[in-house]
């Protein structure tokens, strides 16, 4: 009877003791912000395109900042492309590169925080999204789509790291499933990336205090692709293509430190939509130091003084000869 | 019996009383970040007749706008369906616009019309994803209204900050919002927390301090003074019908140490987000505290603004060591993640 009792003791104490701590945990997490993988199918036939979506939800928390890996297994699926169109991050810290079978790593920002997205279709915040992958999956068999080492930061002034709940993807490839038009194919983006205005700057701490250029601007549908440079100087060019173009990042160390020449900046979205932006030259020089306006009058003037010898020359021997 | 019913209470309240232990914080870091209410709606905005974000007129609502306003002689402007002016019957001696003259159809533009309170006649700073998109003055009463148009469809971050007649800067209102395409979306209830500084820097014991600035006139102000070593105060006053507050308090009853203040500010049922926190000591002697300057911690270069220029150099210095340390923003030696983070709290645009 007493060892009976005592085993009652003992059970109970032992369910008292998971159940609070079950509970604690569950109310723990309803608090943490989540990362989660998502997409609308999870059986895929061979060959197919699915696109899978990193959403951020930030539970009522305020996140500014986020980073992370996603891995996938490269024997089963490919990276065709990623795409950061609407995503909810303003600033890519390090831009989600990929290669078609390696880790996608992503790190950003989201200046004044994120909480939610707001819209007139529902009440209160809904999850954001970071980026889109777009897989091909090549050989039969299930896999998972993970996120590795992700953190979000809070939108506090110190950086205070947030709990986070992570939610993976897991996939079943098989040939008995049928492949299906890829949706986001359909749909075309004919918009140019947003307006921008790239500023011209110079700090100490940068490209030993020389002169560089700043730009960043968004496209909502399929992402900006890439940005280029071109430096002229000279007049303004209307043919563009003229131009020579370079592949450009931000900051960018600009070739004329004298900035006498036009910035070009061209955004490139993912869809080849493009938008140009022009900045005229800050250092115009006076027409006293265009050193070719000199020379040009100089010539001139020498020409002229030529001409006028020969004339006058030519005026007195016709003179000389009528007198005699 | 009784025994088992003891046992069931400290099962079920045994729970209740940890998870209230670790969820009392997280609520209050919650109720700290997400004081203000917005609404968000959109406009039926053609057709209801009231001209509403980018819409020229509605209907008989014609914004005031007359032929002769827009340039031409005669006075019987009206308004086509598709909202934009129909000066067909205008006479035609020199039009100022070429728009709306009854020719093809113009899609309507998507926009967003933003509705808020800050402080009479403070410049307000709308930012569209982290940029400076546009500013406004506020009215006497401190409300204002701005709108953007021309947007494409998409999820966009939007913040507003404004500017006291002292030169305070609020905390930043952040908010993301999915805009529609071809219609105005209207985001209400924008509520910018009023600014707030402190006379003395440090306050003798017993002396008084005066923490002051400014908000919605007319309306109720909550202080929260915080100490590790003498706990929570909570004080309350008013402002003025300019939005001006000054709240005079002795120390006596505070312990000596350092503290930090805040306010939100409560019109009806309507509540503010916090204001930027400010520090000050209830020491041994009185210094008078120097105004406050406009200084963020983020602002690498220097030019009193945390916008693309010092993010940009942040991402130059990503992931690198031997970083200058004015770059370092939380001095770990190098540039991450926490350094993005604490430069995107202190954003101006």
């Amino acid at each position: 009877m007493k060892n009976n009792n005592l085993k009652f003791k003992i059970n109970f104490y032992f369910f008292a003791i998971v159940f609070s701590f079950l509970f604690f945990v569950f109310c723990l997490n309803a608090n943490a912000a989540s990362l989660s993988l998502v997409s609308s199918v999870s059986e895929i036939g061979i060959g197919q395109q699915f696109q899978v979506d990193l959403m951020l939800d930030a539970q009522g928390q305020d996140i500014n900042a986020v980073e992370g890996r996603i891995t996938f297994p490269n024997n089963l699926t490919a990276i065709e492309n990623v795409n950061d169109g609407n995503s909810i991050i303003n600033f890519w810290a390090k831009n989600p590169v990929y290669s078609k079978n390696s880790d996608v790593v992503f790190s950003g920002v989201i200046p004044g925080g994120f909480q939610g997205v707001l819209s007139p279709y529902y009440k209160g915040g809904k999850p954001g999204k970071i980026l889109s992958l777009i897989f091909q999956s090549k050989n039969e068999g299930s896999g998972i789509i993970a996120i590795k080492d992700a953190k979000v930061l809070l939108n506090d002034g110190k950086g205070t790291e947030a709990e986070l709940q992570i939610s993976n993807f897991q996939f079943l490839i098989s040939n008995q499933i049928p492949i299906f038009e890829f949706p986001t194919a359909s749909v075309k983006d004919t918009r140019p990336p947003e307006l921008f205005t790239p500023i011209i700057a110079r700090d100490s701490n940068v490209f030993n205090g020389e002169w560089f250029l700043v730009f960043m601007t968004e496209d909502k549908e399929s992402g900006v692709g890439h940005y280029e440079i071109a430096e002229k100087s000279g007049s303004l060019k209307q043919n563009y293509s003229e131009l020579p173009w370079q592949t450009a990042e931000s900051p960018y160390l600009l070739k004329d430190q004298k900035l006498a020449s036009y910035i070009y900046v061209r955004v490139i979205d993912r869809a080849n939509n493009e938008r140009i932006t022009v900045l005229p030259p800050q250092n115009v020089r006076p027409w006293y130091k265009k050193y070719l306006i000199f020379v040009i009058l100089i010539t001139g003037a020498t020409f002229l003084y030529l001409i006028w010898r020969i004339v006058w020359t030519k005026l007195c021997a016709t003179k000389y000869s009528s007198t005699l | 019996m009784i025994f088992k019913f003891r046992y069931f209470l400290i099962l079920f309240f045994f729970p209740i009383l940890l998870s209230t232990y670790y969820l009392l914080p997280a609520g209050i870091i919650f109720a700290d970040t997400d004081g203000v209410t917005l609404t968000v709606t959109i406009s039926q905005n053609c057709g209801n007749g009231v001209t509403e974000g980018s819409e020229q007129c509605d209907g008989s609502d014609l914004s005031g706008e007359t032929c002769v306003s827009l340039g031409y002689t005669s006075s019987a402007l009206s308004c086509n369906a598709d909202c934009n002016f129909n000066v067909s019957t205008c006479s035609s001696v020199a039009p100022i616009t070429p728009s709306g003259g009854g020719g093809d159809y113009v899609p309507p533009s998507t926009a967003v019309t933003f509705f808020g309170r800050a402080y009479p006649k403070s410049t307000i700073i709308l930012l569209k994803d982290a940029r400076v998109a546009a500013t406004t003055v506020a009215n006497d009463d401190a409300s204002f209204k701005m709108s953007l148009s021309g947007l494409s469809a998409g999820n966009f971050v939007f913040s507003i900050y404004s500017k006291d007649k002292n030169g305070l800067r609020s905390p930043l209102l952040t908010f993301t919002v999915s805009v529609t395409a071809g219609v105005t979306t209207n985001i209400s209830g924008i509520f910018i927390a009023p600014t707030i500084a402190v006379d003395k820097s440090e306050v003798k014991k017993g002396d008084n301090i005066g923490i002051f600035g400014q908000g919605v006139p007319n309306t109720k102000i909550n202080i929260f003074l915080n100490s590790d070593i003498s706990g929570e105060f909570f004080y309350t006053t008013k402002t003025d019908k300019s939005g001006d507050y000054f709240y005079n308090f002795n120390t006596a009853l505070l312990g000596m140490g350092r503290y930090i203040a805040k306010i939100k500010t409560t019109l009806k049922d309507e509540t503010s987000s916090f204001s930027k926190e400010i520090n000050f000591t209830v020491g041994t002697k009185n210094i008078i505290s120097e105004f406050p300057k406009e200084e963020e911690k983020g602002d690498i270069n220097g030019d009193g603004r945390v916008n693309l220029i010092d993010v940009s150099i942040l991402i130059f210095w990503f992931d690198k060591f031997s970083v200058p340390p004015e770059i370092d923003l939380n001095s770990d030696g190098r540039v991450n993640l926490v350094d993005f983070s604490i430069m995107a709290y202190y954003w101006t645009g």
